[in-house]
């Protein structure tokens, strides 16, 4: 068994298996937590304090206008390579195949070379948002492990990717061994880092919306 | 073999023969560009060959179909698939000799001792190596011990075909023979692979014709195939290759993609991994190459091609599943498996942690109230 | 139908023209190869050629290669082993060389940049060859009269 056999086999269905499992691990040991009784008397029903949760799911992707100064450089960076690192994901030919065996439907692709460019971009904007995370003081002592790792095994993935779509420095077959093997071992970190964020943002929000909403606090 | 042909140079036999040395370094330019060659290094080469001897060559077939053979000797043009043959002095060849039995077994022998340590061993077919080896014989011995005899006094053996460079065929799961590459038994001898199964024609009389002429092994990459054929992958040299990169696919084999010979990577081409000259040198004196015909690139040229999941299914899927290849039946088995799983082991986790801080608020309390009495 | 190309057959091809210049890297730098190895020869430098069948061109390109060269002034057919033909182009010096072998099926095809095609020239050997053989005809003539 080669490199790229092992990568596309036990160890993809390895990590395949313990995302499932720990992404859903996860979602229910959050959702099961024990929550504090409240025990202030709701200020608005419960079908508006829900719709408030909606709305705050939503309406908390936007940037907040009075701290526009302060946050819209970082979440322009956020904003820019979370959507590279969707078309990258969803729109690559390659990667669509490796969807479809999943899930048993298929789209159509972007062009290569455009892939390959907003990969670079991302990779770029991932830099600065390091940077940002290094440099900013504050944002520095927020940082652990955590951010550190599940940062590079994001850039890791996506340097592979460039490498195997661009056939840099290795034969084609280890290059794609690689990058499906950081795949790996992003979705067997995924469930356990912040990379969770990626399941927790919207339901998080909805339950502060609604949490406030209830409280008669305009969402 | 007769005594004046040892002595013979191979330019005195093509004389002999009628065959002009134009016409010798019209076969040798074709070669040249098929190696990558200047087209002019053709006439070096026919110059540098002519006046070479011919080397004694001793062809062996294990366990094979004799589809390399058969590849070989359909080989481009009838006269130009006979060139090879006078540039190699073909001695052993249980397919293709008249000799049989005893005879032919002999016509070995004599090889073997006139040339020893000089001739040029080709293999085709893999090794059996269970049960003693018993699987492949010939005049009673095996091939294993045939192998090892012959290969003794080679100056370098030549794996015709993908079982005897990497097992092919015979060493695909469960490989009930025992069945081994050539590479596997022999250490101490230059080898020399031909991968493909079978291999492109030309790749096999290039490779043989680029030793006579150097009378040493080419550049040979980690796979031990000569680099000239097999430098590129299918995918780098591929006609179709500009639709892969606009992303464009077929989806099935009868789609408008498919009509418009967009790229067959969605249909299971193992083009990109696969390193070999069918897309430059093609089949059949150049008409076409598997996927100019429509079909995805086996990657039959590769080691274990046959145990790499499904001819049909694309590089970037999984290659586990029922069919040994990943189906979103198997994908959705399989996670929901695993999150059944996570479901039940947070929920167990949950309810002890409760169950836990209840007996906890309970002994405070009984505590509590113990203090209170 | 002996030959292969004899059979008719349809292929559906990706547009070509309308994709010029994706594949390959296109006439131009083929013809800017030419004139520095034309420079070269006329320097004293040893004969070239440039091989046409391991170039990636579309069909395309090779008509606008034929056309930007022209036809010359010499057309050469060889037989040995099937027939070749050497043609020079509008440009002097510059052969388009086919081979093919006995079933008329290209088996080298490239552009030479020589003063004479080389592989015209015959070497000492055959001349040597020629000789005897003219000799011992002369002599089988002599002897039977």
């Amino acid at each position: 068994m080669d490199l790229l056999q092992f990568a596309r086999g036990p160890a993809l269905k390895f990590a395949l298996i313990v995302f499932c499992f720990g992404v859903l691990w996860r979602l229910t040991a959050v959702f099961l937590l024990r929550h504090e009784r409240t025990l202030s008397e709701p200020r608005h029903p419960v079908f508006r304090a829900l719709m408030g949760g909606l709305l705050a799911a939503g309406s908390r992707s936007a940037p907040h206008r009075e701290f526009i100064r302060r946050t819209g450089y970082s979440e322009a960076l956020g904003y820019s390579y979370h959507i590279g690192l969707f078309v990258v994901v969803l729109a690559f030919g390659p990667h669509i195949a490796f969807l479809k065996s999943l899930f048993g439907v298929s789209w159509p692709a972007l062009p290569n070379n455009l892939v390959t460019v907003i990969a670079a971009l991302t990779l770029t904007l991932m830099l600065a948002v390091l940077l940002r995370r290094l440099t900013h003081r504050v944002l520095r002592l927020l940082s652990n492990f955590d951010d550190y790792f599940s940062w590079f095994i994001t850039a890791l993935v996506i340097v592979t990717g460039l490498m195997a779509s661009t056939h840099f420095g290795a034969p084609y077959e280890q290059l794609l061994a690689w990058h499906i093997l950081s795949f790996d071992a992003l979705l067997v970190w995924f469930p356990f880092g912040k990379l969770m964020h990626a399941f927790y943002i919207f339901p998080s929000r909805a339950i502060n919306g609604y949490a406030l909403a209830r409280k008669g606090a305009s969402v | 073999m007769p005594e004046y042909q040892a002595r013979q140079t191979i330019g005195e036999l093509l004389d002999r023969q009628g065959i002009s040395r134009r016409a010798f370094i019209k076969y040798c330019t074709a070669m040249a560009s098929l190696m990558a060659l200047p087209p002019l290094a053709g006439r070096a080469m026919a110059e540098q060959l002519r006046a070479a001897r011919r080397p004694s060559v001793i062809y062996l077939s294990f366990q094979e179909c004799t589809g390399c053979l058969e590849s070989l000797t359909r080989s481009f043009s009838p006269s130009i698939e006979n060139m090879i043959f006078n540039v190699i002095s073909l001695d052993y060849d249980d397919t293709l000799m008249a000799a049989a039995g005893h005879r032919a077994e002999a016509a070995r022998d004599q090889a073997m001792k006139a040339n020893y340590g000089k001739y040029l061993v080709v293999v085709d077919g893999s090794v059996p190596t269970a049960d003693g080896g018993i699987y492949n014989c010939a005049a009673g011995r095996t091939a294993v011990d045939i192998l090892t005899e012959t290969a003794k006094g080679a100056a370098a053996i030549v794996c015709v075909g993908t079982c005897s460079s990497f097992g092919g065929i015979p060493f695909a799961d469960p490989n009930p023979t025992g069945a081994r590459p050539v590479s596997d038994l022999i250490g101490d001898k230059p080898i020399i692979n031909v991968s493909g199964c079978p291999p492109i024609p030309e790749v096999i009389t290039g490779t043989l014709l680029q030793f006579v002429t150097t009378g040493q092994v080419p550049d040979l990459d980690e796979h031990r195939r000569p680099k000239v054929f097999f430098g590129n992958t299918i995918h780098d040299r591929c006609y179709r290759r500009p639709f892969f990169d606009q992303g464009k696919f077929a989806k099935t084999f009868d789609d408008e993609g498919a009509r418009n010979g967009w790229c067959l990577f969605e249909l299971g081409c193992k083009g990109p991994t696969t390193y070999n000259a069918c897309a430059t040198t093609k089949w059949n004196g150049g008409t076409s190459f598997p996927i100019e015909s429509g079909h995805p690139c086996l990657g039959c040229s590769e080691p274990g091609f046959w145990d790499k999941g499904s001819f049909y299914a694309a590089l970037s899927t999984g290659t586990f599943g029922r069919a040994g290849n990943l189906t979103p039946r198997d994908a959705a088995k399989l996670g929901g498996a695993a999150a059944a799983t996570g479901i039940a082991v947070a929920a167990g986790a949950t309810a002890l942690a409760r169950h836990r801080r209840k007996v906890r608020m309970t002994d405070i309390q009984t505590a509590d109230t113990q203090k209170e009495e | 139908m002996s030959r292969l190309g004899d059979i008719p057959i349809r292929i559906e091809r990706p547009d070509f023209a309308a994709m010029a210049g994706t594949i390959g890297g296109g006439v131009t730098a083929i013809l800017a190869e030419i004139a520095a190895l034309l420079d070269r020869l006329a320097a004293g430098d040893e004969p070239q050629a440039i091989d046409l069948k391991s170039l990636p061109m579309n069909p395309g390109d090779r008509e606008q290669l034929i056309e930007a060269l022209g036809s010359g002034e010499v057309a050469i057919t060889l037989y040995a082993d099937g027939e070749s033909t050497i043609r020079e182009t509008g440009v002097h010096g510059v052969w388009w060389t086919e081979h093919r072998d006995g079933d008329g099926e290209v088996t080298a095809a490239f552009i030479e940049i020589a003063r004479v095609p080389g592989i015209l020239i015959v070497d000492s050997d055959e001349l040597q060859r020629g000789a005897e053989r003219l000799r011992s005809a002369i002599g089988a003539t002599r002897s039977s009269e």
